[in-house]
């Protein structure tokens, strides 16, 4: 078993780092390269960005962001936002991006998830899954979350996977940027029922909802507004896991 | 000195070449077979499908000359599909045979969860190499009882996670995505690079 990861997200817009409140309300946090390299200092082990407005406004992620983040780290990079097929797949890794996210392209054609599989292998190919609670339950939404498909969120994590997803990015939609702690019944379902590591999203406050999630079942933790503002350190996030004996790398 | 990539169409040479800049070395990404007397040092990269690798080495004619030119000294790194392409023969490709360096076959991981994604401890073997904190993301991986194992790692149960031979190392970890353990590997390639053969 590899260590627990505590990921950050840098959420990106217009070539800057931006982040919201349930998706929406987007303000600055910054220069995405910088920020990058910080968390990297600060002991981060990995980071995924997100170029939070590429699908809504029908052009891929900036791969300019993703060439001057890559240059710069030594730890691995995800990249989501606007991928709509395998040509925008190939351009994000080529641009640098270790790992590819998907999300709105994969629900409209899951056959994607295998043909990129089968080219790059799935340790490459990130199913980015936004799961917003309807009814006691979870489904798929797409678009930034502005669009629910009535899909059972659960149920296409495990089509994804076995497409050739090789890991579920699954974001509660209800939690993000709120700060109330991630959603611990979504993730320990997630977790049993998918054979691919899981990262958490959405909700995380203070260093034990990090502990918390990764407890549930999570393989990483993702956070981006408590990193943004300062409102938490890797180092006392992963200082928290280690006195609760979940292994992180030192 | 030039770092010669051959990244056969596999996926993230761009975080290598950057990789390889920081070590102090200029990359180049190879196109052609005659390009390799031209280099002093070879990394095959790795974030792909092993068959799909084969298959692009046969169909570029490259197999005869890279044989040649490791068997003839160039120091050569495989990060992780690069270096299952070391190894004999890989079950995410059985009827592929590989390279052949390493006298090994590789096979899925059978841990908890597959892939085995994150870091994970690299511990060597062998005084000759390092011990340390690594990046992998793959589902196969070479038998941790290669003749050249260098270090070892687990996931359900151990593999080579770095094999050496005289000019050939092979990691299964991203060195390039591995902070200052996989700066100092990459750095350890560059050091070995030698002049090229011919100039150009």
């Amino acid at each position: 078993m590899p260590a627990k990861r505590i990921i950050a997200c840098l959420d990106v817009k217009n070539g800057r780092v931006v982040k919201g409140v349930r998706f929406e309300g987007l303000r600055d946090a910054g220069d995405p390269a910088t920020c990058a390299l910080q968390y990297c200092r600060e002991g981060i082990d990995e980071l995924v960005m997100l170029d939070v407005s590429a699908t809504l406004e029908g052009r891929l992620a900036s791969l300019q962001t993703v060439e001057r983040i890559s240059s710069e780290i030594d730890i691995p990079l995800t990249v989501g936002g606007g991928v709509r097929g395998e040509d925008d797949a190939i351009a994000i890794l080529d641009a640098g991006a270790d790992k590819v996210a998907l999300n709105t392209a994969a629900v409209a054609e899951p056959a994607v998830l295998q043909r990129l599989a089968s080219r790059y292998g799935s340790q490459c190919i990130v199913l980015s899954i936004d799961a917003r609670r309807v009814n006691g339950g979870y489904q798929v939404a797409t678009r930034s979350a502005t669009q629910t498909t009535g899909q059972d969120a659960l149920q296409w994590a495990r089509i994804g996977a076995a497409l050739g997803a090789g890991e579920i990015l699954l974001t509660a939609i209800d939690r993000d940027g709120t700060l109330k702690g991630f959603d611990l019944a979504l993730i320990a379902d997630f977790s049993r029922a998918l054979d691919v590591p899981l990262i958490a999203s959405g909700g995380a406050r203070n260093a034990d909802s990090f502990a918390d999630a990764l407890a549930a079942g999570a393989d990483a933790a993702l956070a981006a507004s408590v990193f943004h503002d300062g409102l938490l350190s890797v180092a006392a996030v992963k200082q928290r896991c280690r006195e609760r004996a979940i292994g992180v790398r030192p | 000195m030039s770092v010669g990539i051959l990244a056969l169409g596999a996926a993230n040479s761009r975080s290598l070449v950057h990789a390889l800049r920081r070590a102090g070395a200029d990359a180049v990404i190879l196109e052609r077979p005659e390009q390799l007397p031209a280099i002093g040092a070879l990394v095959l990269p790795g974030v792909a499908n092993v068959g799909y690798l084969i298959q692009e080495l046969d169909r570029g004619n490259w197999r005869t000359p890279l044989l040649a030119a490791i068997g003839n000294g160039l120091p050569t790194l495989g990060i992780c599909a690069g270096f299952q392409l070391l190894c004999t023969r890989s079950e995410e490709a059985p009827e592929l045979p590989a390279l052949g360096i390493f006298c090994g076959t590789v096979t899925k991981l059978r841990g908890e969860k597959i892939p085995h994604m994150g870091w994970s401890r690299a511990e060597a073997t062998t005084s000759a190499f390092e011990s340390g904190w690594a990046y992998f993301a793959h589902s196969y991986a070479p038998p941790a009882a290669l003749r050249e194992t260098l270090a070892i790692t687990q996931c359900g149960a151990a593999f080579a996670s770095a094999a050496g031979t005289g000019n050939v190392i092979g990691v299964q970890f991203h060195p390039e995505r591995s902070g200052e353990y996989g700066a100092r590997l990459l750095q350890r390639l560059v050091r070995m690079a030698r002049e090229p053969i011919h100039a150009g």
